[in-house]
């Protein structure tokens, strides 16, 4: 397993696309350094950051989170559909299993890397800004690793799809139409909380119930972020199984 | 060039290219179904003016989609003759590159209209269903269903060309992830960003000056990557 | 004179590697032209600036009289190419495939069933070329490049992937389109035996150097007999040849001449008997095609 983790991460490192967790911190820079939203909370006792993580959060993980994570999963099987990869892979001693396993965890440490890189953008807009508040670490914390577990089942359902299809538009069709509802989605207290897509906007909304470990109650992340990933998962691992490379 | 056209829509046959001009519009409809479903009576009571309120409403979502729907078509079109390499044959054909460059163009451009014009009667159609008042603002219906796409027209120009000189299609697509930022944060963006432009927001309050810059600025990006696209060997 | 295909001094360098330097191709009509290389040697890169696809660093390209970079599509008008691997649409069927392309040409419908019919895919016309086997698919590439009844054809490596029958189904193809079209022809390949089957003219590159270039006999003259002597003591032999001033060379035992006429073949049995020593066996033996080749690459990288 070990083995197989480095031979992906291997070919994944000469694809020259590790980069695009760049994208990550760029639109937090993005969106901390143009919103001005200072000049609205003026006469309300909040801790500086809260005023840029809202903004930043919101537009981060409502829309650019899920959409990323789908090109992440298209990468990593671009080179397998080019030029018969699958067939060389899997005439390998491996399980099929396991490499579906492989990517997976790949993609998830990277998404992990890129949320940690946007913690630095976090930190970066509060430097610029000149932010004198305490950083509020737990809470931070809170949110990037809770986007990241809301991320679970998205990728889940994207290496699915990018192992079914050749282009990459086909996956990243399909994640759009799931991903744009979920503008609409987090604004409804009823639909919201079992939105799959809604998930990493509501995990790193720091507005959130921080009462539990997360901005949610544990039931839901059990429920839509863990049933979500066991659905997806298990769906990819078993297409995967019976497709015929 | 009506003879590579005529080409270029045989070879979309039976990749849902049509499917998705289909589901865009009638996706950001149907968010308004839900929207109005869930709280017809609320939002009702947020403007005397019903179908402008609507129309508001409905529009909210257009540029996010279009902006999408770009990358994704364009990506589509490039990873067809990517697939196999078909540019080499379809470059050694006795035709310009030039012409090849603005058949792909002309192609987009008539699917991104095309579905303008249904967004155009979902939008009317839910709004009758609405019961939003006898009178139809036509005007303003057609200002929200074809202004954003030729405001679109220079984000469907950098597509193309990034998309067609791209081996790699994570490539286009991550740009296009990032004009939906970019298009969701429009109230933020000043207005030379063209990501901005489908919104129809600018200083002035004149969507007219989104439509022209996108029209001027839509033709200059297309002759940019047309020759960038000629210069470059074929692989 | 009149070349269908000239070049002068074409060079293609993809930054500081030197793809193919100062080709002077010179394909006249009629011929089937053999462009013969390892693989690497640079016939694609070539291939590829003859279709205009990629441009050269520097030097000429003249075809049907006229400049590649000038006239481009008139030239093209009268090509039809297969480069590499065949290029398709797998989601179309076989017919659709050439409808594309047809569109584009201009050509009437009918040619599509003829080209079908030519290369034997018609059963399969409407089935996805997404399921074809890698024969199947280069002959429906094979195909699209007769679609518009072109003067030169332009394949490389066209029998890629192809079964044995299929190699000689498109062998008697090509070899047919000459006589029959009027059609020029040029075919790359590596392999030796391939182009002895069907050129008249060979034209051989190795790194991106064409190191000869002349008909199909000139190269078989390369290719003259060697004759042997096995003889109970090769070394006296030899010495005793030498002293009579026959230059022959010895290894391993036997004796040999390149170049040897009937009668000088007599005379050193006569001379060898002579001096005593017991002649077994006097053989010719042909050197393979594939021998030349190699002596003629060999001697290209050791300069």
């Amino acid at each position: 397993m070990i083995a197989l983790l480095q031979a992906e991460w291997f070919k994944l490192r000469k694809s020259k696309m590790v980069p695009i967790i760049l994208a990550g911190p760029m639109i937090g820079l993005f969106i901390g350094l143009s919103a001005n939203l200072e000049d609205n909370m003026q006469g309300i006792e909040i801790n500086e950051w809260y005023i840029s993580l809202f903004s930043m959060n919101l537009t981060y993980a409502l829309l650019f989170l899920p959409l990323i994570s789908g090109v992440f999963t298209s990468i990593i099987c671009r080179y397998e559909h080019q030029s018969g990869g699958w067939k060389q892979l899997l005439a390998l001693p491996v399980t099929r299993g396991k490499v579906f396993v492989a990517k997976y965890i790949l993609i998830m440490l990277l998404v992990l890397a890129m949320q940690i890189l946007y913690l630095g953008s976090i930190f970066a807009v509060g430097i610029v800004k000149g932010y004198t508040d305490s950083f509020p670490m737990e809470i931070v914390w809170k949110s990037i690793v809770g986007g990241w577990v809301a991320t679970l089942p998205l990728v889940a359902l994207q290496l699915w799809l990018s192992i079914m299809f050749k282009s990459f538009a086909a996956p990243f069709a399909v994640n759009v139409i799931f991903t744009l509802p979920s503008i609409l989605a987090v604004n409804s207290e009823r639909i919201g909380p079992y939105y799959p897509w809604a998930q990493p906007f509501s995990m790193m909304y720091i507005g959130g119930n921080t009462d539990d470990v997360f901005f949610v109650p544990w039931e839901q992340v059990l429920t839509v972020v863990g049933g979500g990933f066991i659905l997806f998962f298990l769906g990819g691992y078993y297409y995967f199984q019976r497709k015929s490379i | 060039m009506g003879k590579l056209l005529t080409a270029d829509f045989l070879k979309i046959k039976r990749k849902g290219l049509w499917l998705l001009t289909l589901i865009g519009p009638f996706g950001v409809v149907a968010l308004q179904m839900v929207n109005y479903g869930v709280r017809k009576d609320y939002l009702l009571q947020q403007s005397e003016d019903d179908w402008g309120y609507y129309l508001l409403n409905v529009h909210s979502f257009t540029p996010l989609a279009i902006v999408l729907g770009i990358a994704i078509l364009t990506s589509f079109i490039a990873s067809i003759e990517n697939e196999t390499n078909a540019w080499k044959q379809l470059i050694a054909l006795p035709v310009s590159k030039l012409t090849v460059y603005l058949s792909k163009f002309t192609l987009l451009a008539i699917l991104l209209f095309f579905s303008s014009t249904l967004l155009m009667f979902f939008t009317m159609g839910y709004g009758l269903f609405l019961e939003l008042g006898d009178t139809v603002p036509y005007m303003e219906l057609a200002k929200y269903s074809y202004f954003p796409a030729f405001a679109a027209l220079p984000i469907l120009a950098l597509q193309l060309w990034i998309a067609s000189v791209s081996h790699n299609q994570g490539i286009p697509i991550t740009v296009g992830i990032f004009g939906v930022i970019f298009a969701y944060s429009s109230y933020l963006l000043p207005d030379w960003m063209i990501w901005k432009w489908p919104s129809l927001m600018n200083q002035w309050n004149q969507p007219m000056i989104n439509v022209l810059l996108g029209v001027g600025i839509g033709f200059l990006l297309y002759i940019i990557g047309m020759i960038d696209f000629a210069r470059r060997d074929v692989k | 004179m009149e070349y269908i295909v000239q070049t002068q001094n074409l060079s293609k360098s993809f930054g500081k590697e030197q793809a193919v330097s100062n080709l002077n191709l010179q394909i006249r009509k009629g011929e089937i032209y053999g462009f013969l290389g390892p693989n690497g040697a640079g016939k694609t890169t070539t291939i590829r600036m003859l279709l205009g696809l990629m441009k050269p660093s520097s030097g000429t390209i003249k075809i049907f009289e006229k400049n590649i970079t000038k006239d481009r599509i008139q030239i093209l008008a009268k090509i039809g190419s297969l480069v590499e691997n065949p290029s398709y649409y797998p989601h179309l069927t076989a017919y659709e495939n050439l409808e594309a392309l047809r569109k584009i040409l201009g050509v009437s419908k009918t040619r599509i069933d003829e080209v079908l019919e030519i290369v034997r895919l018609k059963e399969v016309a409407h089935k996805k070329v997404k399921g074809f086997s890698l024969g199947m698919k280069q002959r429906l590439g094979i195909a699209a490049s007769l679609l518009h009844s072109p003067e030169l054809l332009i394949l490389d490596e066209p029998t890629n992937g192809l079964d044995p029958s299929g190699i000689i189904e498109i062998r008697n193809l090509i070899k047919r389109l000459p006589e029959e079209y009027g059609m020029t022809i040029i075919i790359s390949s590596h392999l030796l035996s391939e182009i002895d089957q069907m050129a008249t003219q060979v034209g051989i590159v190795s790194k991106g150097k064409l190191i000869f270039q002349d008909s199909i006999e000139a190269m078989r003259r390369f290719a003259q007999p060697k004759v042997t002597f096995k003889v109970n003591n090769g070394e006296k032999g030899w010495r005793f040849l030498l002293a009579n001033g026959i230059k022959a060379d010895y290894q391993n035992g036997v004796i040999f001449l390149e170049e040897c006429s009937d009668e000088k073949v007599a005379h050193i049995v006569q001379v060898l008997v002579q001096e005593g020593i017991s002649v077994f066996r006097v053989e010719e033996e042909k050197r393979s095609l594939e021998d030349i080749f190699l002596q003629m690459t060999m001697g290209e990288q050791g300069k």
